[in-house]
């Protein structure tokens, strides 16, 4: 064992004298510690200003005068998506999607102003994120150290006089391991601060560490990679040739040759497309605004009937309040049926472009780490849904008002009779209604639940690293 | 030695390099494939687009069919907007998916619905498509590092540097020509299936070249950077490491700097101000005596002011005036926005010199009208339609003229 140590130590010794390696170290960290602190300033500002944008959508809600209700049904509401603590390390998809949804009554809006859209546009890299620098410039780093480790025992012809030290290839591997692992370890420190400061923030032990955990594979699996190809090949040159043009493959071709196959394989169609195919649909059920609509003449019969009256104007609820609550009932059904299409549709590609990280393990992390932080879709589809069923809650609560607080004569003249018109607004108490809106990603087993898969298929290339590791050290006898 | 000769020697040379010539394969397959997928893509977007239409066509007409009076006409008819693809946006889709391209607009406060996404998948959209932009602004660099880096240090790996010097004619003369006639290929290997994509979609032969000469002009940047630094006599390995940290200051590094630095320069209303203002106004309108939405109204618009008294608690004119008047109230928000957003992109097209590969991805974005200038004028187009809508429907609503669906026929068409 003391002699696997030896290795690692005369390894980190030759690092330090390595203007090269010193010099990629120090502008990874680098590069890490400044993105570290300008994401999470970035992050920790939204965070504080959506919060402040909610609050004072509620405080306006509640605010509001005494009026009709179905006015406050169009009013409407904003909710927030605030972000998760983990998202100042890995902020996922908060950038290109929408962070304020605007709720009415008879329509699903879909979230407006994305940051990405109102920054300055700096091309297809330009989002750089803690997440990113791991998962992109982490594993160059790693190729930069590792590249020589075996290769140059076989140029400098060591490996002789290493063996008559009986020392064994696996302990020779073992222990240029042991010094990549090191610097693995060290790499990940400023990631490991940042988790910690999420910690701080509210967020559960169990994905912090799966976090660290993620990423510890992913790097991983690069220092066996780098390790595998300098005892493969015989010179430097040739192996840190290979290694970026495999690192150019997984990290920067595959992703996106897999986003276009994803596409291809699970067609979609965008959100205008669907609301078209959702009008038609609609088209079968009443409007709600007019409780003329034959389509309610059932509903009109089935209350005459139970209250036994002969005529809506006798009911003792204001008719037009029911209609509008069965109309929003019925039109929420189609549109909830349309949007968990279209959820399950974005779903199916999301989990089959994180598949594709059998072939490159980048998008196994990046769907992991986006898991874990909850910054993935699947938080963004809680949050869809978690607004809808605010909507629909406050909607039907004020429709029931409509229904109940005020007479259908009035409600009928309304629009030509300034008097009946007066008495159709009902006092602003009624808003209280509302429910509070906070968003919180799901629950920490959840999210390592989702993050499951991604974290299986890392393992097993780390796994089949090792033992081609193990298979190949062999071929390091002199 | 001759030009002539020497091209021909290093000609020879250059056809039995089989390590090059798996280089060049790479770059023809990759390229092919982003020039192919983009074709795909930008073909699904217009057949959805041509679908769309249609569908749009008979809701339009249902809702007409359904709401025999001006107001609501005006209320329940949704009219398709869109921007169709260029004929270049296959080699670069840039802001397209991000940025939605297609909404259904109607008389309602515009500002309530010109902020809509509808944008794609977003895990998609952030892990980002393989087109050609991406593949020329970030792999080719790489390949012609790949290609370049060793061109000396290779030599004199296997003895042979001394002797090639000694035979040359000048200093670096073998380096030059064998860097011209590597890097060339590869050049020449990325643009060919971007020609031939050009071909297809019928993209004007003047685009097309601008196209060429940007990325033949970024290639030289790289070649001439690798070959610089393959000059030096130092390990291979050394070298390309220096060229892999360039490639990504250049790539990453800069531009994510310059974009932090330009959002935190130029500061933007927040786009959810532009939302809650212009909802307050529409809503505060129903509990304001009319004349006070008239009269706001009528300021932009004095022609009707001889109809422009509303007797009723109810009534269309008012209703899309106050609409109106709910843009008239956010319209400096909304102009504050875009101004802002304007600057933030001037500023980016300026300092983006100091990041040749998002001044590479630009400038195809430009050519392929898929960039902000794009985005912007298609919301003008939108923000014009929506004024003929106003325009169309105001004095049917004021002058109270008699329903006619004959005159639906003339409703503005974008």
């Amino acid at each position: 064992m003391s002699v696997v140590r030896q290795i690692a130590r005369d390894e980190a010794r030759y690092w330090r004298r390595s203007q090269l390696a010193v010099a990629a170290s120090v502008l990874f960290l680098l590069l890490a510690v400044v993105t570290l602190v300008v994401t999470a300033l970035r992050i920790s500002h939204e965070t504080t200003l959506r919060a402040h944008h909610q609050a004072e959508a509620e405080a306006a809600f509640l605010a509001q005068p005494d009026r009709h209700p179905h006015r406050m049904i169009h009013y409407g509401h904003f909710v927030f998506r605030t972000p998760p603590p983990l998202a100042r390390f890995d902020p996922g998809i908060d950038a290109v999607t929408g962070s304020a949804l605007f709720l009415e009554g008879h329509r699903q809006n879909s979230a407006s102003f994305a940051e990405a859209g109102a920054s300055a546009y700096l091309g297809g890299l330009s989002w750089l994120t803690p997440a990113l620098v791991y998962q992109l410039f982490a594993p160059l780093l790693l190729i930069i150290l590792g590249h020589g480790a075996l290769a140059r025992e076989r140029e400098g012809r060591t490996l002789q006089a290493l063996a008559s030290l009986g020392i064994t290839p696996g302990q020779l591997v073992l222990g240029k391991g042991l010094a990549l692992g090191a610097a693995l370890g060290l790499a990940l420190i400023p990631l490991v601060l940042t988790v910690a400061l999420g910690v701080g923030a509210g967020e559960a032990f169990a994905p912090a560490l799966g976090m660290i955990g993620a990423y510890a594979l992913y790097l991983g699996l690069w220092a066996g990679v780098a390790l595998l190809f300098s005892s493969v090949l015989a010179e430097r040159g040739a192996v840190l040739v290979a290694l970026t043009a495999l690192w150019l493959a997984l990290t920067l071709l595959l992703p996106s040759l897999a986003v276009n196959n994803t596409e291809r394989l699970v067609p979609i169609e965008g959100k205008t497309e669907g609301d078209l195919a959702l009008l038609s649909e609609l088209r079968k059920l009443g409007d709600g605004h007019n409780a003329a609509d034959p389509a309610f003449a059932k509903l009109k019969q089935d209350l005459l009937d139970q209250y036994n009256v002969d005529s809506v104007e006798a009911l003792p609820v204001n008719f037009r309040g029911i209609v509008a609550s069965k109309a929003e009932a019925d039109l929420t059904e189609t549109m909830n049926r349309f949007a968990e299409a279209r959820m399950r549709q974005e779903a199916a590609q999301n989990s089959l472009l994180a598949r594709h990280g059998w072939l490159s393990p980048l998008l196994a992390l990046a769907e992991a780490s986006r898991a874990l932080a909850g910054t993935d879709l699947a938080n963004h589809h809680r949050f869809l849904r978690e607004a809808e069923a605010l909507r629909f809650d406050f909607v039907q609560r004020l429709n029931g008002v409509h229904a109940e607080g005020l007479s259908y004569l009035d409600d009928v003249r309304r629009s030509s009779d300034p008097e009946a018109e007066a008495r159709t607004r009902v006092s602003g108490e009624n808003w209280q209604v509302l429910q509070a809106f906070r968003f919180e990603p799901q629950a920490p087993a959840a999210r390592l639940e989702a993050a499951g898969e991604s974290l299986l298929i890392l393992l097993v290339w780390c796994l089949g690293l090792m033992l081609a590791l193990k298979r190949f050290a062999g071929r390091l006898a002199p | 030695m001759s030009l002539l000769r020497e091209l021909r020697r290093e000609g020879r040379l250059l056809a039995r390099d089989r390590a090059l010539g798996v280089w060049v394969l790479l770059t023809l397959v990759l390229a092919g494939a982003a020039v192919l997928s983009g074709l795909q893509e930008v073909a699904a977007q217009r057949a959805s687009l041509s679908h769309m239409a249609e569908l749009d066509r008979i809701d339009r007409e249902d809702a007409q069919r359904k709401h025999p009076d001006w107001g609501s006409t005006a209320y329940y008819s949704f009219h398709l907007t869109y921007d169709a693809p260029s004929n270049f946006a296959f080699a670069a889709l840039g802001l397209r998916d991000q940025e939605p391209w297609k909404h259904r607009i109607r008389m309602l406060a515009l500002e309530g619905q010109i902020h809509e996404r509808d944008a794609g998948n977003p895990v998609l959209a952030l892990t980002g498509r393989f087109d050609f932009a991406f593949f020329a602004a970030f792999v080719l660099p790489l390949v012609l590092i790949g290609v370049l880096h060793d061109l000396q240090a290779q030599e004199r790996r296997a003895g042979r540097h001394a002797l090639l010097m000694a035979t040359a004619t000048g200093p670096g003369r073998p380096w030059r020509t064998r860097a011209l006639l590597r890097g060339g290929a590869v050049l020449g290997a990325a643009l060919l299936p971007l020609l031939a994509g050009g071909v297809v979609e019928g993209t004007g032969l003047p685009v097309l070249l601008t196209a060429s000469a940007f990325v033949l002009l970024y290639g030289l940047f790289w070649g001439v950077l690798a070959y610089a630094l393959a000059a030096r006599n130092t390990a291979s390995a050394v070298i390309l490491a220096m060229l892999l940290g360039l490639w990504a200051t250049f790539s990453v590094v800069v531009p994510a700097s310059l974009k932090a630095g330009i959002d935190a320069a130029v500061p933007l209303p927040e786009g959810a101000d532009i939302l809650l203002t212009q909802r307050e106004a529409v809503n505060d309108a129903w509990d304001l005596p009319k004349a006070v939405t008239m009269d706001a109204f009528l300021a932009r618009h004095p022609e009707w002011a001889p109809y422009g008294e509303v007797t009723t608690p109810f009534a269309w004119k008012w209703f899309f005036a106050f609409q109106q008047v709910g843009d008239q109230t956010a319209e400096p928000l909304s102009l504050a926005y875009r101004a802002g957003r304007e600057a933030r992109d001037e500023l980016a097209a300026t300092l983006v010199w100091l990041a040749p590969p998002a001044r590479l991805e630009r400038a195809l974005e430009a050519l392929a009208s898929t960039d902000l200038r794009a985005h912007f004028a298609y919301k003008d187009r939108v923000r014009a339609f929506h004024g003929q809508l106003r325009a169309f429907y105001y004095p049917l609503l004021f002058k109270d003229e008699p329903y006619d669906p004959e005159v639906l026929a003339a409703l503005p068409a974008f």
